[in-house]
């Protein structure tokens, strides 16, 4: 069967490609859609790729950066904690060098594991995202964004640079497909703290409770355990997850007090 | 004796750098096809129905292989030493693990050959799975095989290896102490990342040219002109170069099935397994269930040993005789044990067949008895090196299989093994040789062990 | 559809998504270029895009029109292996041989762009390849030697080929 291949030289015309975003299926990096083609899991009639949209960019103004969506990951490197630190740890140098921010927020969530590094430093930095589909154009929070089911095309993200900011993860003898544990913390310029822990469940997950107890980082540490419920997968078990959610939400929090 | 001590080239390393060492997957033929295989979904199920026309009708498909085509049927790679077989090259009406295979298609490409598969109509009645060795080896478990879940064809038609050496009973009840473990090293897979890949080559002479992964290459041979029932003049298999084994590549997994499609359809055909495939239907070693009771001394004799051993066979039987046989005459490790009572069983579970993997049924006994040594130390209070080295295989000592030891080197390890850690032996353990046993060396229990070995 | 691998340019008859990987091998002929997992796991398919290290298996083969696409092939040859592939024979960085062409490409991204020869950082640069066989410890020391010299003496390991050197002792 012929697949039907877009590729949109603006961002403009991907919006229009992508319509209401029925049928379509949005390659960026492809580092996971083209597995699910190899595989035969996926047999999609209409492909929209990415990679000549214009939708590379990173843009500072002032204190707002904005991410274009298929910036590839290793682009993000040099950017502060805990952006930069949270896209360096993913997979390895080719990776990171094809994979990109929109495939990464809007990876559909499995059953097998957690996906979506990016969404715990995002979700940390009280990130917004603009995107495009069933009635138009938005802008809207990451959290909003991630529930809403992700059949909208993502254009860009957008924070504010943080007072501070911190990422700590479990440290991984090699490439996996998903890092089974990572906490971002990020301080934002009005003094609120938000912290947030990818690899723990299927998506990323703000940890409130964590938050509130934020003056006692021990403390906060074991709130964590009541704000999520841990996945059990190849990765690490539940009983592994819980054993160490605690301690990098303790390791965050202190760097956060100390760059403060 | 230049070679000895000096740096010596990989004579294919200039091929593997320039990447011009041509691997199975490498060679390029004419007119060739590939294949893909219909697996089973289920981990022990009847086979109800099976319709292949549609598949068959399919343009592009140029054949399609099943149990029907296959010569003889049932073959094994140990029926040259007269084991029996149990394992069909394809399913028939039975399937007893999830990915066994059924059915292969060759097609134009590989699109089609997988559209090919997707087309073959199957209906399946499924039944209880056993995935737990140590449950499939009760007699009120569910039943793989129509003479139960254990191999039944150990010399003498015998159910399980048997060992037994001196007198059990005597050492149970000079015992100061009985201590006992459980060991349960989990099945692991080898993943070469070449993965199984042959491309059957039918030639205009009516000989068959084989590119096989294999690493044994007249086992492989052996096994595709059974099963095909040609004579072995009439298969050139060409191997030698393989991208990763480990023991797994033992097991002739991809080569007879390509040949016949090979021969059906007259074309060259090219069977390569996904990675997926690799994980799920490629064998592993295997999972074992070891139970492990020493009769101890105070002093840190072990006097005795009571073992059972269950090998997760999965489905089919393979080589796993071969590697409890194996596992038995190393079941004491590197330590003279006098009296012995040893029962160990190839067990059938639902899971993939196991094969050989780097010391094949002796890694698995490696790390139970290690373990249990230091567990014997830890329960009398002793030093572990301690109780390694009044254990320690000697010269004239005997294995479970009653053969002299002339050449151990168990006491030369430890003595190097605690100096490495640093660990400082007492007077009498430093000096220790392996010289045969006398003196406080030779107890009373060890006296004899010479001497039992007609029993 | 037209891609240039190794500097040469070839018409892609094969649909925009198939793999970089299956066109190369394929409807090229190009078999350095190993399929290990297709599934981005394993590394055994890398090659360089316009200089950088990437999963040919992962990459739609119409988003390297455009880009100059390199193998272990254009890297260097028997007659003339370059740095990294000495370093690699040396330093005995192989043993079945089929993860090496995609290593050898990604050691040479990371060398070229500038690595450091620290062994962490090695390790990080390969951490996206499998290698069954040799324990990875003499491939990072391979890389890491190939940060610091660009030639290696291959003449103490230059042997005939059809020597066949343990069994023979007269052989040596
Ligand atoms: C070996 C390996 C290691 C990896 N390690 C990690 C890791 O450590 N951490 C991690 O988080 N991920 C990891 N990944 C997963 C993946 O590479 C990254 O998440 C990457 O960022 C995905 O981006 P992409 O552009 O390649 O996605 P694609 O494959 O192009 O797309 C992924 C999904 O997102 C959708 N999508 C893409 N762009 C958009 C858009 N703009 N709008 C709407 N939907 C869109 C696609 O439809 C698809 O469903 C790894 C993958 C591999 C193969
Ligand atoms: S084949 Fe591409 S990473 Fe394994
Ligand atoms: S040398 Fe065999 S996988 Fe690396």
């Amino acid at each position: 069967m012929d697949i039907d291949v877009r590729i949109p030289d603006s961002s403009r015309a991907a919006a229009a490609d992508f319509g209401d975003g029925s049928g379509v299926s949005v390659m960026a990096g492809g580092t996971i859609m083209m597995n699910l083609l190899n595989s035969y899991r996926a047999q999609p009639s209409k492909v929209l790729l990415l990679h000549k949209a214009g939708l590379s960019y990173v843009n500072q103004d002032g204190s707002t950066v904005t991410i274009g969506a298929t910036t590839p990951l290793a682009d993000l490197a040099g950017l502060p904690a805990p952006l930069g630190p949270c896209a360096a740890n993913i997979g390895d140098p080719a990776i990171r060098g094809q994979g990109t921010v929109g495939g990464n927020l809007c990876a559909i969530a499995s059953e097998e594991f957690p996906v979506g590094d990016l969404q715990g430093a995002l979700l940390a930095l009280g990130a917004t995202v603009r995107s495009t589909g069933e009635g138009g154009e938005r802008t809207e929070g990451l959290a909003e964004f991630l529930s809403s089911g992700g059949s909208r095309l993502l254009l860009e993200v957008s924070f504010q640079l943080p007072a501070a900011g911190a990422f700590e993860a479990l440290r991984r003898p090699h490439t996996k497909h998903f890092t089974p544990l990572a906490v971002s913390g990020a301080l934002a310029s009005d003094g609120e703290v938000r912290l947030a822990a990818t690899g723990a469940a299927s998506t990323g997950v703000r940890l409130s409770s964590a938050e509130a107890a934020a003056n006692d980082p021990s403390e906060a540490g074991q709130a964590a355990l009541e704000d999520v419920t841990l996945a059990d997968d190849a990765l690490a078990s539940a009983w592994y997850r819980g054993r160490t959610l605690p301690t990098l939400v303790e390791r965050v929090l202190t760097q956060l007090k100390e760059q403060a | 004796m230049k070679a000895v001590g000096a740096r010596l080239p990989r004579y294919d390393a200039m091929g593997h750098v320039t990447g011009t060492t041509q691997f199975v997957d490498d060679v390029r033929v004419p007119r060739m096809l590939w294949a893909k295989m219909l697996r089973s979904p289920h981990h022990h199920a009847a086979i109800t129905r099976m319709d292949t026309s549609r598949a068959e009708a399919m343009p592009g498909v140029r054949a399609v292989i099943t149990w029907e085509d296959v010569p003889l049927l049932t073959y094994g790679h140990l029926e040259a030493l007269g084991i029996p077989a149990d394992e069909p090259l394809l399913a028939k009406d039975e399937v007893r693990y999830k990915g066994q295979p059924i059915a292969l298609v060759a097609a134009e490409d590989v699109d089609t050959a997988m559209a090919g598969v997707d087309a073959i109509d199957i209906e399946y009645s499924e039944r209880p799975a056993l995935f737990d060795v140590r449950k499939a080896f009760d007699s009120d478990s569910a039943q793989i095989h129509p003479w139960g879940n254990w191999y039944p064809h150990f010399e003498g038609e015998m159910d399980r290896r048997k060992i037994r050496k001196g007198d059990i009973d005597e050492a149970f009840e000079q015992a100061d102490k009985i201590i006992s473990g459980v060991y349960r090293p989990a099945a692991i897979e080898h993943v070469p990342v070449e993965t199984q890949v042959c491309l059957a080559v039918p030639e205009s002479d009516g000989r068959l040219t084989i590119y096989s992964c294999t690493q044994a290459l007249y086992f492989t041979m052996g096994v595709i002109a059974a099963h095909l029932q040609v004579p072995l003049n009439k298969l050139k298999v060409v191997g030698g170069t393989v991208g990763g084994g480990f023991g797994g590549k033992v097991d002739t997994a991809s080569d007879t099935v390509s040949a016949l499609a090979a021969m059906k359809a007259g074309r060259p055909v090219k069977w390569r397994w996904t990675r997926e495939e690799e994980f799920l239907a490629s064998s592993t070693r295997a999972p074992w269930h070891m139970e492990i009771i020493d009769a101890v001394t105070d002093n840190g004799w072990i006097l005795g040993r009571k073992m059972l051993t269950l090998h997760d066979s999965g489905a089919y039987a393979r080589f796993s005789p071969y590697g409890v046989t194996k596992h038995s005459f190393h079941h004491t490790g590197a330590y003279t044990i006098p009296n012995l009572h040893f029962d160990g069983y190839v067990v059938f579970t639902n899971r993939v067949p196991t094969t050989a993997m780097r010391g094949f049924g002796v890694t698995s006994i490696s790390f139970a008895v290690e373990t249990h040594m230091s567990r014997v130390a830890n329960e009398l209070g002793m030093d572990p090196y301690e109780v390694r080295l009044l254990n320690a295989n000697r010269i004239n000592d005997t294995s479970p299989n009653r053969i002299r030891y002339t050449d151990p080197s168990t006491v030369d390890v430890l003595q190097s093994l605690a100096g490495a850690e640093g660990v400082q032996l007492e007077g009498a353990y430093a000096g220790m040789t392996r010289d045969p046993r006398s003196g406080d060396l030779l107890p009373d229990h060890l006296v004899g062990q010479l001497k039992t070995e007609g029993h | 559809m037209r891609i240039e691998v190794n500097g040469a340019g070839h018409n892609v008859t094969s649909p925009p998504l198939a793999s970089l990987l299956t066109v190369l091998r394929e409807e090229m002929d190009v078999t350095s270029v190993k399929a290990g997992c297709e599934s981005g796991g394993c590394g055994a398919c890398t090659v360089l895009i316009d200089g950088q290290p990437r999963r040919s298996c992962l990459t739609p083969v119409v988003t390297a029109v455009g880009s100059e696409v390199t193998t272990v092939e254009g890297l260097g040859t028997p007659d003339s292996p370059s740095a990294i592939q000495q370093s690699f024979i040396h330093h005995y960085a192989m043993q079945c041989g089929f993860c090496t062409p995609g290593l050898v490409v990604a050691a040479t991204a990371y060398v070229n762009g500038g690595g450091s020869d620290d062994l962490d950082s090695v390790a990080e640069a390969i951490s996206g390849h499998v290698c069954r066989c040799t324990g990875y410890n003499k491939i990072l020391e391979a890389v890491a030697a190939a940060v610091k010299s660009s030639e290696f003496d291959l003449s103490s390991t230059a042997v005939d080929k059809n020597t066949v050197v343990i069994k023979t002792g007269g052989a040596v």
